[in-house]
């Protein structure tokens, strides 16, 4: 036992011995790398790390896509046709003669489908169309529709933004209200929507006829707010019980700054998923509605892009001539996938998490 | 008289049954016995009453206000003259048509009595209901075809290509058969199809199959149906040659509209699928298997894939059922005579008592669905308990 002792310290104080050397010889590398620069006031106060701006990142995030670009570039396009399409090659869509509406004169009898050349970019809508659209250029009757279908989309997605946001909000904020809501929920989904438009179309139209614009507003808003304030309810609730806002309420926090300072910066990136999906939502809605002739009355001159689709498929002649399709589809379908695919872009970049 | 007995003793059952559970649970009954108390105080059950209960009201609610709806939106008189006014009608003639019809659709009287009529057909206990066709050339009804029904839907009159005084259930039940045997091909594929590639897009999760298909599923979402479902039809029946229209005779007929819908929902599917395995792969208990050193595949498959079905199960009875349903767009485009195509007929003949049976129909269907969701959730996941906060 006794030898065993000695042994044991015999051996650490060999370790301490060895280790002073070691010692020297790290300072001696330290020293020859380094080279002691002093205190200097200026250099403490400077941050070296660039300053976090939250609109700077959302911006730097998003652009980084290069398919960001791609549909913003396409959006602008779509957007100056819209604007400007009909100034560049302009055939009034609709040939009126006195009160009676002319067709089909101007390409001899029916059936006439001719497709794009250099006059008629897009083609002539074919005698398949309707008393309306028969004979129109193509070109001009897409652009004009897209005009109306993009001021809807606009003016829809704002109201059922602003009512979404608002009752989302109040839906998770106050328990009171929620089974009230979900009951209220749970009824509309009991009622086929295409049946409920049907109805309050068909009932709204007898009453004021001359506020179609409104009418079509009305129906998209009346129901397309709840799945949006569904999903600001649902975010509410999960952000209104996390630890953070729990401690800051303990801590005496008032309401207002719960909301102000909490839940809503937390919400920017939800809202602006809402707001930027919800246009592509309403154009989609609209050419819905289209479908079941619950949207504008052609006969007033205005027209939709989802009018426009409505009448190209009517019949099978659209399968023989393509063009009937591809007129439509060539406007709409970028116009609303690039604002979807931006939406998800713009949610992806507020979300202060992937700010890095 | 024995068809009244056994109904009324069936709705007393049930009625005596729920009673029962609910004494039992109250420990009001049979407090202390556990073999009662494990049956009828099941919590499964009690939240099966609770949820049927909270969704009779919103049923109730929606089939009021599609009734008041329907009779502010189409005015009687004004489809009545549509329909039987004529040059070769007398007035006589035209009233009693008129009269006949209003009864038919139970639109006759005011709109208080209707809605007491309408209630009382509604409510479920049985009830006797005969045809009762007018003879133009004696002026007199004549009494035929009796039948007992449970909840009374109405009859189909002056409606093309249907006799007068069908019963509503049975011009429903073929076309909800046409829209189910569409549907189900339909949400077994999109299963069959769409599971396995939001679990293939989780699994390689940035790679090109996950990129191709989170684009694919982007433009589903954003590009309107009714223009996605031309696309596809212009590539099916324009590009590959199928049928355009639907036959009854010829189920390859419904070919494109079973396409359509299948690539459709194939990319909710894979899209939700992709989310929870995604969501699953960074929880707590997924790093520890793999601080085990479990392999991958044990993970995904024993661990996160059990996890992740859960809430897909729930939507599984909503989408069978959702079938019999029918869809609008498609059953128009391809002239499918199902239930959706139905209720546009239905409006655009007028014909109230139609447009009511639908709504009842749909609500009915969708209270089921809800409560199997639950079930079912219940069954495949152990955690999920329907105690509520009173318990």
């Amino acid at each position: 036992m006794a030898k065993k002792d000695q042994i044991n310290t015999d051996d650490i104080f060999r370790i301490v011995d060895e280790t002073v050397p070691v010692e020297e010889t790290i300072e001696k590398n330290v020293n020859d790398l380094f080279t002691v620069v002093g205190t200097s006031q200026e250099n403490v106060e400077h941050i070296s790390a660039t300053p976090y701006s939250y609109w700077r990142m959302t911006a730097k995030e998003l652009f980084k896509k290069p398919f960001v670009i791609i549909s913003l570039i396409l959006l602008g396009i779509i957007i100056f046709f819209t604007i400007f399409g009909p100034l560049i090659k302009y055939y009034p869509p609709l040939k009126i003669v006195g009160d009676t509406v002319m067709t089909g004169d101007r390409f001899g009898e029916a059936p006439y489908y001719i497709g794009p050349s250099a006059d008629h970019w897009f083609g002539i809508c074919g005698s398949n169309m309707g008393v309306w659209f028969q004979g129109a250029d193509m070109w001009s009757v897409v652009w004009q529709g897209s005009r109306l279908s993009l001021l809807l989309g606009v003016t829809v997605a704002v109201i059922n933004t602003i009512l979404g946001i608002v009752i989302g909000a109040a839906w998770g904020y106050f328990r009171w209200l929620d089974p009230i809501l979900i009951e209220f929920r749970n009824f509309v989904n009991n009622i086929p929507t295409i049946l409920l438009d049907i109805l309050l179309m068909q009932l709204l139209s007898s009453y004021m006829k001359q506020y179609g614009f409104l009418i079509i507003v009305f129906l998209l808003c009346a129901l397309g707010w709840i799945g949006l304030a569904g999903f600001v309810r649902n975010q509410i609730i999960i952000i209104r019980n996390r630890e953070y806002n729990i401690a800051s309420q303990t801590l005496g926090s008032s309401s207002m700054t719960m909301i102000n300072h909490n839940l809503l910066p937390y919400l920017i990136s939800v809202i602006v998923t809402v707001v930027s999906s919800a246009i592509p939502a309403a154009i989609s809605s609209e050419v819905g509605l289209a479908y079941f002739n619950l949207s504008f009355k052609v006969s007033d001159g205005d027209i939709t892009l989802g009018q426009v689709l409505t009448q190209a498929t009517k019949g099978i002649a659209w399968m023989k001539h393509p063009y009937l399709l591809i007129g439509p589809l060539v406007v709409m379908v970028p116009l609303t996938v690039c604002f979807f695919y931006l939406g998800l872009a713009i949610s992806d970049a507020t979300d202060p998490k992937t700010h890095r | 008289m024995t068809t009244y007995l056994v109904g009324y003793t069936i709705i007393g059952l049930i009625v005596l049954f729920i009673v029962f559970s609910i004494l039992v649970k109250k420990k009001i009954m049979f407090g202390n016995t556990l073999g009662m108390q494990k049956i009828f105080a099941h919590p499964l059950l009690h939240y099966s009453i609770r949820r049927i209960g909270s969704a009779l009201i919103s049923l109730l609610l929606a089939i009021m206000v599609t009734f008041f709806l329907i009779r502010a939106a189409q005015p009687v008189e004004t489809t009545c003259l549509n329909k039987f006014a004529g040059p070769h009608v007398t007035p006589e003639l035209f009233e009693l048509q008129c009269n006949a019809w209003k009864e038919e659709m139970g639109l006759s009287g005011s709109i208080f009595d209707q809605l007491i009529r309408f209630f009382y057909s509604i409510l479920p206990f049985p009830k006797t209901l005969c045809r009762t066709d007018l003879d133009v050339n004696s002026m007199q009804f004549i009494v035929s075809d009796c039948r007992v029904f449970i909840i009374d839907l109405g009859k189909v009159s002056d409606y093309p290509g249907v006799t007068n005084g069908t019963y509503v259930i049975d011009y429903m039940l073929p076309r909800m058969m046409t829209s189910f045997k569409i549907g189900i091909v339909a949400v077994v594929l999109q299963l069959a199809l769409g599971y396995p590639l939001g679990v293939f897009m989780a699994k390689y999760k940035g790679g090109i199959v996950d990129k191709i298909g989170l684009t694919y599923i982007i433009s589903i979402d954003a590009i309107p149906g009714v223009a996605y479902y031309y696309i596809w039809m212009a590539i099916l029946c324009g590009g590959l040659g199928l049928a355009y229209t639907y036959s009854s005779e010829d189920f390859s007929t419904a070919l494109p509209a079973i396409i359509t819908m299948v690539f459709t929902g194939m990319a909710g599917i894979a899209m939700w699928v992709r989310r929870f395995m995604v969501d699953e792969f960074t929880s707590d208990y997924v790093k520890f298997a793999r601080a085990k050193g479990l392999s991958e595949n044990r993970i995904m498959f024993t661990h996160v894939l059990r996890n992740a079905i859960v809430p897909l199960v729930r939507s599984i009875p909503s989408a069978v059922i959702g079938a019999l349903l029918g869809t609008y767009y498609l059953e128009n485009i391809y002239g499918i005579d199902g239930i959706g195509q139905a209720l546009l007929q239905a409006n655009n003949y007028k014909n109230a008592q139609l447009l009511q049976s639908v709504v009842i129909i749909s609500a009915i269907l969708s209270i089921i669905s809800f409560l199997l969701g639950d079930i079912v959730t219940a069954l495949v996941d152990p955690r999920v308990s329907f105690s509520s906060a009173d318990d």
